[in-house]
């Protein structure tokens, strides 16, 4: 029997144990302790070509601390070598600095990973620093709104990734940029070479503008993009235009509409802001006949002009010709002679034509002596006619002769000559003569005789001579009267004292008695001058 | 795996590969002073085609070199291999202009015959892209030719330094028989004459931006 006991307590002592052990290990086995699982390689990266870094991934834990080493060999190198830095660059990875980086050489690295378990080894992974080259972002990636004149635009900036060498030539940084609009999802890529500045000129006003940059190195991978850096752009002064798009055509409406005034009434414009000109005109001259040229139509047409207005005599430059003459043999007043017609300024000889025969013969004598007659020689009074003597009016003007033309209405006269003067002949022949006849030193109006003074005056004048001492060729003026006249002095003479009055003509009595020196009238003479009147022989 | 298939799509990746080897220009003249050239260097390219054409394009090796299924070569194994060069940039910025030249000169003068080789295996090669691959590496032997011409125009003024080359024969002149080792020994030949095209960049810009001593934006 107690055998029996014996063996059921054994059984199940034994069978306790077991089951204890049996949960000792699912325990065990629950935790996770295991040797680690295998890592794996996530990749290296080299910033500037000059260091690089790997990264892996630790396999599953397996429950137990885990240790990973770094193992390399590289082409050209002797040997197996570990990590020279685990920490600088994060968990799980292996730095390389400089002085552990080969460039155009092989690395073959593994990563082991152990546990108190085991070991855990990741493949071979082979690389060449020069295929991992990835630089970092660009930097300091700035935006500005440039305004200029009306087309804005926008200017980025940045700065290469601080720990590339750009100095040297080992590389060669190119940059990228990339620009959208805020609320759109469409980059626009730029490319900017090895500049690190950029000018966008494709942009509205008013718009929020977002920009990134990266870079890369020779012919390496791109960066990473920059962080997202925004500008807003201004807008538009607005509020001016519609202002002056509204005065601008408001204005414009007035200004056509006077234009178009302007140009239905241009005739009246024209009149009202170039008003016409009168052109020279001279009353009596035809400039269809001067053209024409003959030349006695152009005399005749120049001096024929009527309505001289009355020049007031420059008392001071004219000497004005006083037709004198105790010969009575003037002509008659009456007699129609030619006249002839003086215009004034011109330089003239005039010459009296009486009658025709005596008037040539008085041309004959006139001609020789064309110019400023001084004397007369006492020839005339041998013709003892009615022809006066000849008078001489020296004026001025030219030598020419005016041609002497019928004009038997025509009044005629003014001789306007500034300086004209008429000589005074003596002629001692005619004394006797001078009775009968009185010159008539009228105007022209009665068509006779060419006179100084305008008016009209019958008779002649005696003159006087005065006992005084005055020269024998003077005669001394008395008074003036008037604008015309002036008043002899006379000289006691014999018989003539039926000349009459007025008269400016007077008459050189060619008698050397003394005259009394009574006057019949008062004879008017022009005063001219010093108050003397030539007498000339 | 296929990682030819791989290779090759990465290869003829055209966004990098074609403006790339578009870049490699003729150098033109320089003015020799100090026996650094003056004013060629912004013209001279950097090697962009040939470092980027394989950049992507060679997957990353988990293989243990010498225990993988495959023999990979190793790339020390590069017919070019013996050739000197500096490993880092602090061995680079010490060395002289002409010797970069020099060096740069050497390496491409050694990829002359090894191209001719790829181009006549690349159109038989058994690859589905093997066309594309082709023109490419016909364009690379373009582009190495006028590159090495103005190189040579360079080295001239540059000086006797910058004349001597070192001679690295290609002695292989078959890629294989059987498909993988064609593939292989492509794809090793390829990523050897990007190394060498990645070291020809470097030092020639290294070059240039030293010689523009006043130009900041040639560095």
């Amino acid at each position: 029997m107690r055998g029996h006991n014996m063996t059921v307590c054994a059984r199940m002592r034994r069978d306790l144990g077991l089951a204890l052990l049996l949960l000792l290990s699912a325990a065990v086995e629950s935790d996770g302790m295991s040797p680690p699982g295998k890592p794996v390689f996530l990749g290296c990266r080299s910033p500037e070509k000059e260091t690089f870094t790997c990264w892996w991934e630790p396999g599953s834990g397996g429950g137990l601390p885990t240790t990973h080493r770094l193992y390399y060999e590289r082409e050209k190198l002797e040997g197996t070598h570990e990590c020279p830095d685990y920490h600088s660059a994060g968990k799980n990875s292996c730095f390389f600095d400089k002085d552990h980086t080969s460039i155009w050489v092989d690395y073959y690295l593994t990563v082991v990973a152990s546990n108190a378990l085991g070991n855990a080894t990741s493949g071979h992974f082979k690389m060449d620093v020069m295929e991992i080259v990835k630089p970092n972002a660009p930097e300091n990636v700035t935006l500005q709104v440039m305004k200029r004149e009306d087309n804005p635009y926008l200017h980025v900036r940045w700065e290469h990734p601080h720990n590339t060498d750009t100095k040297s030539g080992w590389v060669t940084i190119k940059y990228e940029l990339r620009v959208k609009h805020r609320n759109n999802n469409e980059w626009k890529e730029y490319t900017s070479g090895t500049q690190t500045q950029f000018n966008l000129y494709n942009i509205n006003p008013g718009e929020m503008y977002v920009v990134q940059v990266r870079c890369r190195l020779d012919h390496g991978s791109w960066s990473e993009w920059s962080n997202s850096t925004s500008v807003k752009t201004f807008n538009y002064p607005q509020n001016d235009k519609p202002f002056w798009i509204l005065v601008s055509a408001l204005s414009t409406v007035p200004f056509l509409t006077a234009m178009c005034i302007l140009v239905i009434k241009r005739k009246y414009v024209k009149k009202v802001l170039l008003p016409p000109v009168p052109g020279p005109k001279i009353r009596g001259i035809d400039v269809q006949l001067l053209k024409r040229g003959r030349s006695e139509d152009v005399s005749n047409a120049l001096i024929i002009n009527q309505g001289f207005p009355s020049v007031p005599a420059w008392k001071d430059e004219i000497e004005d010709y006083l037709i004198v003459s105790d010969d009575v043999l003037l002509p008659d007043p009456h007699r129609k002679k030619k006249s002839l017609t003086v215009a004034a300024g011109f330089h003239l000889n005039l010459e009296i034509q009486c009658k025709e025969s005596l008037g040539q013969r008085d041309w004959e004598k006139a001609e020789e002596r064309k110019n400023g007659i001084d004397t007369f020689p006492p020839q005339l009074p041998t013709q003892k006619q009615l022809c006066p003597n000849v008078t001489f009016v020296h004026a001025e003007a030219t030598d020419q002769r005016w041609p002497i033309h019928d004009a038997a209405a025509e009044s005629t006269v003014q001789l306007l000559a500034p300086t004209g003067y008429v000589d005074i002949q003596r002629h001692k022949s005619m004394q006797e003569e001078a009775d009968g006849n009185e010159m008539d030193y009228t105007r022209v109006n009665d068509g006779n005789i060419l006179i100084l003074q305008k008016d009209k005056f019958p008779g002649c004048m005696d003159v006087q001579r005065q006992e005084e001492n005055i020269p024998e060729d003077y005669s001394r003026v008395k008074e003036v009267d008037g604008d015309n006249k002036v008043l002899l002095q006379r000289q006691s003479f014999s018989a003539d004292s039926s000349c009459g009055e007025k008269g400016t003509p007077y008459t050189d009595c060619t008698n050397k008695k003394p005259i009394n020196p009574h006057v019949p009238g008062p004879s008017k003479v022009e005063l001219i001058g010093s108050g003397y009147v030539d007498t000339i022989y | 795996m296929e990682p030819w298939n791989e290779i090759a799509r990465k290869t003829l990746k055209e966004g990098d590969g074609s403006q790339k080897i578009q870049r490699r220009q003729t150098l033109g003249g320089g003015v020799v002073r100090g026996g650094i050239v003056q004013r060629c260097p912004h013209q001279r390219p950097a090697r962009p085609s040939l470092a980027a054409l394989g950049q992507n394009a060679l997957p990353q090796h988990h293989t243990r070199p010498g225990t993988g299924r495959v023999m990979t070569p190793r790339p020390s194994m590069c017919h070019t291999s013996s050739l000197q060069t500096p490993s880092d940039k602090a061995q680079a910025l010490q060395i002289s202009g002409s010797d970069l030249l020099s060096l740069a000169r050497s390496l491409l003068q050694a990829w002359v015959d090894p191209l001719v080789v790829l181009s006549d295996s690349a159109y038989t090669l058994p690859h589905p892209a093997h066309n594309s691959i082709s023109n490419k590496i016909q364009e690379l032997q373009e582009h190495s030719k006028i590159l090495g011409d103005g190189l040579d125009v360079l080295s001239s003024k540059m000086g006797p330094e910058a004349q001597t080359l070192s001679l690295l024969p290609y002695t292989g002149n078959d890629i294989g028989q059987d498909r993988i080792s064609k593939l292989i020994n492509f794809h090793f030949l390829m990523s050897c004459f990007r190394r060498d095209s990645h070291k020809i960049d470097s030092f020639l810009k290294v070059l240039r931006c030293r010689a523009a001593k006043m130009q900041p934006e040639m560095c």
